[in-house]
């Protein structure tokens, strides 16, 4: 009697395990260093140091280094920069000191309309025309990934949930 | 059998049912609580309760069904499920980098998910519900999903030329077709070039049996302490054309017995007159005046020479003809002044222009390269190589054809070698079961498979006879990109219906002109309707754009007034009737259709006109910011003190009113310039003359821009 107990006892549970446990659960994404490593610019004050870029700052970095670095860098792809000819001399696009205080929507605003819109120096071309907003965002965005010192983004913080 | 046993039975037989029953209980409960526990029905759950914890739960929720979600275009046989789990692809909301995956938003791209689906790019398997089957490789499918690094390989798919938005694969294909892969595979979108690696037919007049050995040996004679090289500032590693291959030193000794009797067409040697002789070669200034003459002529901007500074060895000059820094202890000085004056007559596929050499100049900068370009400790190394045997060319002859030398390299009677390697068209679609691995302790995946076969051949295949390259790692990143992004012929009309087919630049150059241009090789920098180089202007509007006059004289001289620029347009000493073919042709030819000369006369601007011109240039526009006239002002624009003697005056109106209209990736701002504006501005622009030539501005380095830190 007890025997019996006991193979019906394991007969449940070997069906129980048959039907449940034994197949393989997906495990969590395992880290992956090719889908780490985005694209990356090195940090303008720190070269050893390399800052990773999403889809939409390197996008960013693409437009920033075709349009924008021949006067908000102090080296460019062609030798020296023109930043120096300007008065008021403008800022470094790293600059968070300067940068990180703007919102999103000011720093769209300058670079679509130009800077004699925003009050500031005629010298800064208006390039709403020649970029579309999507491009202009994604130097925003570009900007704020290698501000220094860092970027924190306004409003709550971002939300503690996990999907696990 | 008694009553009472059978009562007994029955009692057993009840438990057992009972028991049964629930065990049959159980197993029907399972199989509910597994359907509920199912892995993207917890995603689902999971998505639920996380929008409901943010402000815009509406907006989130809107599209939600507790259901599988799919994409199905069946024009494209493509069911993707993938939005079932990631749910949030489309809420602009979700773009912060708090929000959990997998429901981030997908970072804005030109395509429509909808209406392309997901797997189109990122590869996996669509139609599964687990995590593990949609992004892994299984037994049953085995293309897992693509890599995000190298997610650019999908974009050029079928894109077959290169976009903006996809540096790294323009750089891989770039790369694949530097690097001469072409030479042994067939790349879908890499054309064979007419000449690869140059033509050996003549070796044996050019270089001695010592050089050739050198050379096999190692391709590579400019290095610094840590092995690298640096390009124009920047710093690279810089490969030479010609890999290294895996020789043994008697396959060294044969393929240098064999090259060093190549002298199927002998070079005509050329006497430099006596009298530029017994000038020129006691006075102390030859060698210098030869740097001078080399340096005037612009000779870098094609080749380069190492410098070193400090300890610190640089390449300065350009990468589109060999580097010089030791030619001198390279070819044979008869040679040389015999390839100077015509180059073609050597190798005919050369892109060295021919220049017009005075005797004078010939002397002058020959004695240069032969006596300052020179390392005598160049052939250190190589032993003593005596007249070759005839085994030994016999056995050259044989590596030569065994090792595909023939597939980039020409010999008079030697059949070229084609498809020397595997077909490469397809490598991009191949799964990795269809590759193989060896022994290499690698993840049997393609990338990794791709990666390891090009830093090191052997460690896949111990029968490799791919040539060893090296490679930093941003550019094994884009050739790969390059390799995956080849995935050969579309699988369906509706996939081929999405490639966008390079776009086939093709120019030929007609009459009196075509023999000038052909000459110069003009199209070795300069682009004419999108056929040439990029590293100078494009030429394709050229005669929209400047003055005739100003084009004879530039021609005639080209001078710049960028201190910024390193590669600059070569000074041939053309001849007024050269320069007058080339200037008439251009004029008339190449013109945008949207400039009319005709349509702008110069005749109605007046001094008033003018006044207001200055003013919105200095005052409202601030142009100075970027443009230079009179010395002060940006360098970042083209220099203006010449606006007037060179630009037309419809060109000027046409490029106020819409910059990129006329060359699409100008980094000019398009303004809203009024009509009125625009003809003060032209008008003002039209009275700066100068006596000296503005140059356009270094655009072809902005390629340069990407991978390279700005900052200091």
């Amino acid at each position: 009697m007890r025997t019996h107990n006991f193979a019906i006892a394991a007969l449940v549970a070997a069906a129980i395990c048959g039907v449940t446990g034994c197949r393989k659960h997906a495990e969590t994404a395992k880290s992956d260093p090719l889908l780490a490593a985005y694209d990356s610019e090195p940090d303008w004050n720190d070269s050893a140091k390399m800052i990773p870029l999403s889809y939409q700052q390197a996008q960013g970095k693409r437009v920033f280094y075709q349009y924008c670095v021949w006067c908000h860098a102090d080296a460019t792809p062609a030798g020296p920069s023109n930043r120096s000819n300007l008065t008021p001399v403008p800022p470094l696009l790293n600059d968070g000191a300067t940068l990180n205080a703007e919102s999103d929507e000011y720093l769209q605003n300058i670079i679509t309309l130009g800077g004699s819109a925003m009050g500031k120096s005629a010298m800064m071309p208006p390039y709403g025309r020649a970029l579309s907003a999507e491009e202009i965002r994604s130097v925003i965005a570009f900007t704020r990934a290698i501000a220094q010192p860092p970027y924190q983004p306004p409003g709550r913080p971002g939300s503690q949930y996990s999907a696990k | 059998m008694p009553a009472e046993e059978m009562g007994k039975v029955t009692d057993r037989m009840r438990f057992v049912f009972a028991v049964s029953s629930l065990i049959f209980l159980a197993v029907l409960a399972i199989s509910p609580f597994k359907d509920y526990r199912r892995e993207w029905k917890q995603y689902k759950r999971s998505y639920l309760r996380f929008a409901q914890g943010r402000p815009d739960t509406k907006r989130l929720t809107a599209d939600y069904s507790p259901d599988i979600d799919q994409i199905w275009l069946p024009g494209m046989n493509l069911v993707d499920r993938c939005t079932t789990c990631h749910q949030g692809i489309t809420q602009a909301s979700l773009a912060d980098k708090s929000v959990p995956e997998p429901f981030r938003v997908h970072p804005p791209i030109p395509h429509n998910v909808r209406e392309w689906g997901c797997t189109i790019c990122h590869r996996g398997q669509g139609p599964a519900t687990e995590v593990a089957e949609a992004h892994e490789s299984t037994l049953a499918w085995e293309q897992p999903v693509l890599p995000t690094h190298f997610i650019q390989a999908s974009c050029g798919t079928c894109h077959q030329s290169d976009l903006p938005q996809t540096p790294q694969l323009a750089r891989g294909r770039q790369l694949l077709a530097e690097l001469n892969c072409q030479g042994c595979h067939k790349m879908q979108g890499i054309d064979r070039p007419a000449m690869l690696g140059p033509d050996l037919s003549s070796i044996g007049t050019k270089v001695s049996r010592e050089w050739i050995y050198k050379w096999l040996k190692e391709p590579r004679t400019i290095v610094d302490k840590d092995g690298n090289v640096t390009v124009n500032g920047y710093e690279t590693q810089e490969e030479p054309r010609m890999p290294k291959f895996r020789l043994t030193e008697t396959e060294i000794r044969a393929l240098t017995a064999f090259l060093s009797v190549q002298k199927a067409r002998p070079f005509a040697p050329y006497k430099i007159s006596p009298a530029v002789v017994a000038t020129w070669s006691k006075n102390p200034e030859l060698i210098s005046q030869g740097e001078l003459r080399f340096r005037q002529m612009f000779c870098s901007t094609c080749h380069s020479l190492a410098v070193t500074r400090a300890g610190e060895t640089k390449l300065i000059g350009g990468d589109i003809a060999p580097e010089l820094t030791k030619v001198g202890s390279k070819v044979n000085p008869g040679w040389l002044i015999a390839w100077l004056r015509d180059p073609q007559a050597y190798l005919p596929h050369t892109r060295m222009p021919r220049y017009g050499w005075s005797d004078e100049d010939l002397y002058k900068v020959t004695q240069y390269v032969t006596t300052k370009l020179v390392d005598s400790d160049l052939l250190s190394g190589v032993p003593k190589l005596d007249a070759p045997a005839d085994a030994e060319i016999q056995l050259g002859h044989r590596l030569f054809a065994e090792k595909g030398c023939a597939s980039c390299h020409v010999i008079e009677g030697l059949n070229p070698q084609k498809d020397f390697g595997p077909d490469l068209s397809a490598l991009g679609g191949k799964n990795a079961s269809e590759l193989e691995f060896g022994t290499a302790k690698i993840p049997h995946n393609l990338v990794s498979y791709i990666q390891a076969k090009l830093e090191d051949p052997v460690s896949v295949n111990p029968a490799a006879r791919m040539p060893q390259y090296t490679w930093n790692q941003a550019d094994l990143d884009a050739v790969t990109t390059a390799l995956l992004s080849m995935k050969g012929a579309p699988a369906t009309s509706a996939l081929q219906n999405l490639v966008v087919p390079r776009k086939e630049a093709s120019f030929r150059a007609t009459g009196s002109f075509a023999e000038v241009y052909e000459r110069y090789k003009c199209y070795t920098c300069h682009k004419f309707n999108g056929y040439g180089g990029d590293l100078a202007p494009d030429l394709t509007y050229e005669g929209s754009r400047a003055q005739r006059q100003w084009l004879v004289e530039f021609l005639k001289s080209p001078q710049t007034l960028r201190p910024t620029l390193i590669l600059r347009m070569p000074q041939f000493n053309m001849s007024d009737k050269d320069a007058a073919t080339l200037a008439d042709y251009l004029s008339m030819v190449m013109q945008h259709p949207a400039v009319n000369p005709a349509g702008v006369d110069a005749k109605q601007f007046t001094p008033a006109m003018a006044t207001l011109g200055k003013q919105l240039y200095e005052v409202k526009y601030q142009c100075q910011s970027c443009h230079t006239i009179g010395g002060s002002g940006g360098y970042v624009g083209p220099n203006l003190n010449n606006a007037g003697g060179w630009l037309t005056p419809a060109w000027i109106e046409a490029w106020l009113k819409n910059p990129q209209a006329l060359v699409p990736d100008s980094m000019e701002p398009r303004r809203n310039f009024t009509d009125e504006e625009i003809k003060a501005l032209t008008a003002y622009l039209m009275t700066l003359r100068a006596g000296i030539q503005p140059q356009k501005t270094a655009s072809n380095t902005r390629a340069l821009a990407w991978g390279h830190g700005a900052g200091k």
